[in-house]
């Protein structure tokens, strides 16, 4: 899952980004409005953790600009103006969700899985595909009721293929999702991933679909 | 200071010009007509000399006849109405019958160029007469002709036209106070419209003061409206103001918090604890200024349907797995009298509460009573989570008080609810629905819908 983080607090922007690659995002950041949306504009994002009060470009701006070109993630607002018609208003610009600052960092966690899930059409905080089940709150995967240990790669890569199960998922479209920009994507990593997912997966849980990618199937 | 009334100091005065005015007419008029009236006796006596003096010159030696003038009043004794002719030592040789049993007092004023003299007397029965005297030189003697007219009878005249007038005079007066207290009443009328629309903008029907004004009023209405939007504009910038302090104390406050949330570091500990007081403090506080600028506005409405339903709308998103219906009740508009942004923050974080602690069903209904509007409007918040207590309801109206740890959000926000609430003199109550979970219920003011 990739994240943009777009907030002009420095310290505030790396505390979220620190958090969000700890719990096993990819993350990209921005410290003023018109990067951010130069970011949310060509790059695709699981979820945006946009500020309001940004310099060059406000958030409200930003996330109505993205909407009006077709741009649908998920988008979590934050704002130190928490009045109800600041709220009405960052939601009919089209906010998916609010955070008031000062916040608890597990709070725009929560909210995040929230909305990732949501976005990928999912009702509850398990994912499961056949035996294998995936708790998005806990960050854990078990199989017939057995927990089984992932790295964060793997884990990252399991969750982004379960959130979209039943999809045929590219590499390229792998690493979009699963690395920030800064990282090499020349590298063979993502067949690497997948050959050890597999090792600790049952055998027909992830399916090559030849030329086109991966899949992990529906039940 | 005694409050005294404009219509009542302007009738006082114009009706004391009036009876003054009208006094000093009716004098000038009576004089007028007594002058007129006057000088009519003095032509009638200067015509009845003429009379006399061209009988007297063309008989021979005064010898007349003592019908010689057609009058009847010079035959009548006393009548006041008298002539005489006397020769230059002063022997009457003729007079008028009405003289006989009395004699004319003798004139002292002196004869003019014409040898005319004039003056009023007073006969030997006490009548005022006017008398005119001439002398005529003969050839060898000379004679005094005296006519006289009845001053009394013209005195009658004066009096009845006196009183006449004061009856004309005095019922133009009353024509005219009635009048004049109309216009007084009429020429005030701008002034209890502009009251009235003083008053509307107080209830909230209008934003600013409306209507055309005559030109000594108009910049009054003008002036209360520059103050109504200076006032506004305070508030605003009041407003911005504390918005901005609360972006510039919280984004630090959660640097703060979050640096020191990760560590087990004794000084991070402090940090932690003391950020947690501070951005208390910093949102009671910012709460209450917000709360204090808000005092002072006046004359605002707003849709309370459209509120609700936008924050519907709002809810659906912010929790996809609770299901919002709204019900409005009544076809026409219900209007909150007050700010559209404090409706917003009551009834949100009163329907956000609901959805939070929901299964999966909130019922949120809207109505006024009276229907028209000018008496109270109602929004009911119904949920069908757990529901609370009467203890437990009475401890969250408390300030501060979370029941859930576990349920997002920083506080139920319900202290600010309430006092918004009391600001705007509504009242909230918990209660048990019987859908299983709480009823709010919540009255505020409601607008008359007349304007938008």
């Amino acid at each position: 899952m990739r994240i943009l983080v777009v907030e002009d607090d420095q310290n505030l922007n790396r505390q979220i980004k620190d958090a969000l690659t700890e719990e096993g995002y990819a993350v990209d950041v921005a410290f003023d409005g018109e990067e951010g949306h130069f970011l949310g504009e060509t790059e695709p994002y699981d979820a945006v953790v946009l500020d309001i009060g940004l310099p060059q470009m406000d958030g409200l701006s930003v996330l109505e600009a993205w909407r009006r070109d077709g741009h649908a993630m998920p988008v979590l607002l934050l704002t130190a103006r928490d009045r109800w018609s600041d709220k009405v208003q960052g939601i009919d610009a089209g906010a998916d969700d609010y955070v008031a600052k000062p916040f608890h960092m597990e709070e725009i966690l929560a909210r995040l899985r929230a909305l990732v899930r949501r976005a990928a059409g999912h009702a509850s905080n398990e994912i499961i595909a056949g035996s294998v089940r995936l708790d998005v709150r806990g960050g854990k995967v078990t199989c017939d009721g057995k927990a089984i240990k992932l790295t964060s790669h793997e884990f990252r890569l399991l969750s982004y293929m379960m959130h979209h199960k039943g999809k045929v998922i590219s590499r390229t479209e792998l690493t979009e999702h699963l690395y920030d920009q800064d990282f090499d994507r020349d590298s063979n990593t993502i067949e690497v991933f997948v050959g050890r997912l597999r090792k600790k997966l049952p055998e027909d849980c992830i399916q090559t679909i030849r030329g086109l990618g991966y899949q992990v199937s529906e039940d | 200071m005694r409050r005294r009334s404009i219509a009542l100091s302007l009738f006082v005065y114009s009706l004391a010009w009036l009876v003054l005015a009208l006094a000093v007419t009716a004098f000038l008029l009576t004089d007028l007509y007594s002058r007129a009236l006057d000088t009519s006796l003095r032509e009638t006596l200067e015509f009845h000399l003429e009379t006399l003096v061209g009988v007297s010159l063309s008989s021979d030696g005064g010898e007349l006849p003592a019908s010689s003038l057609a009058d009847p009043r010079f035959s009548r004794p006393g009548s006041g109405w008298y002539w005489e002719i006397r020769d230059s030592s002063g022997e009457a040789i003729n007079f008028s019958p009405s003289l006989i049993g009395t004699v004319l007092p003798e004139l002292t004023a002196v004869f003019d160029a014409d040898n005319v003299r004039t003056e009023a007397r007073e006969d030997g029965f006490g009548t005022q007469i006017r008398m005119i005297e001439r002398r005529i030189t003969l050839a060898d003697s000379s004679l005094l002709i005296t006519v006289t007219g009845n001053l009394n009878e013209m005195f009658e005249l004066v009096d009845n036209f006196r009183g006449q007038t004061f009856i004309v005079l005095g019922a133009v007066g009353i024509m005219l106070a009635v009048m004049s207290a109309i216009v007084a009443r009429f020429a005030l009328r701008p002034i209890g419209k502009l009251s009235r629309a003083v008053e509307a903008v107080r209830e909230g029907d209008a934003e600013r003061v409306e209507g055309e004004y005559p030109t000594e009023i108009a910049p009054l209405a003008q002036e209360v409206n520059e103050l109504l939007h200076s006032n506004t504009q305070i508030i605003e910038r009041a407003r911005s103001q504390v918005g901005n302090l609360a972006h510039g104390l919280k984004t630090p406050l959660a640097v703060l918090r979050n640096e020191s949330a990760g560590s087990r570091n004794k000084i991070a500990k402090v940090v932690l604890a003391e950020t947690e007081k501070m951005s208390g403090m910093v949102s009671t506080y910012l709460d209450r200024a917000s709360l204090a600028a808000r005092t002072a506005v006046v004359g605002r409405k707003s849709n309370a349907g459209a509120v609700l339903e936008r924050l519907t709308r709002v809810m659906a998103k912010l929790h996809p797995e609770c299901d919002v219906e709204f019900q409005h009740s009544g076809s026409r508009p219900i209007w909150f009298r007050g700010e559209e942004s404090d409706l917003e923050e009551i009834a949100g974080n009163l329907i956000d509460n609901a959805c939070k602690w929901a299964k999966s069903e909130v019922r949120v209904s809207l109505s006024a009573n009276p229907p028209n509007g000018g008496g109270t409007l109602a929004i009911l918040v119904e949920d069908d989570g757990v529901g609370l207590t009467v203890e437990q309801a009475e401890k969250v109206l408390r300030r501060g008080v979370r029941l859930d740890e576990k349920t997002p959000g920083s506080g139920l926000g319900l202290d600010i609810v309430k006092e918004l609430v009391d600001i705007y003199g509504g009242t909230l109550k918990l209660y048990r629905s019987e859908m299983s979970g709480v009823k709010a219920e919540l009255s505020l003011p409601a607008a008359r819908g007349t304007t938008t």
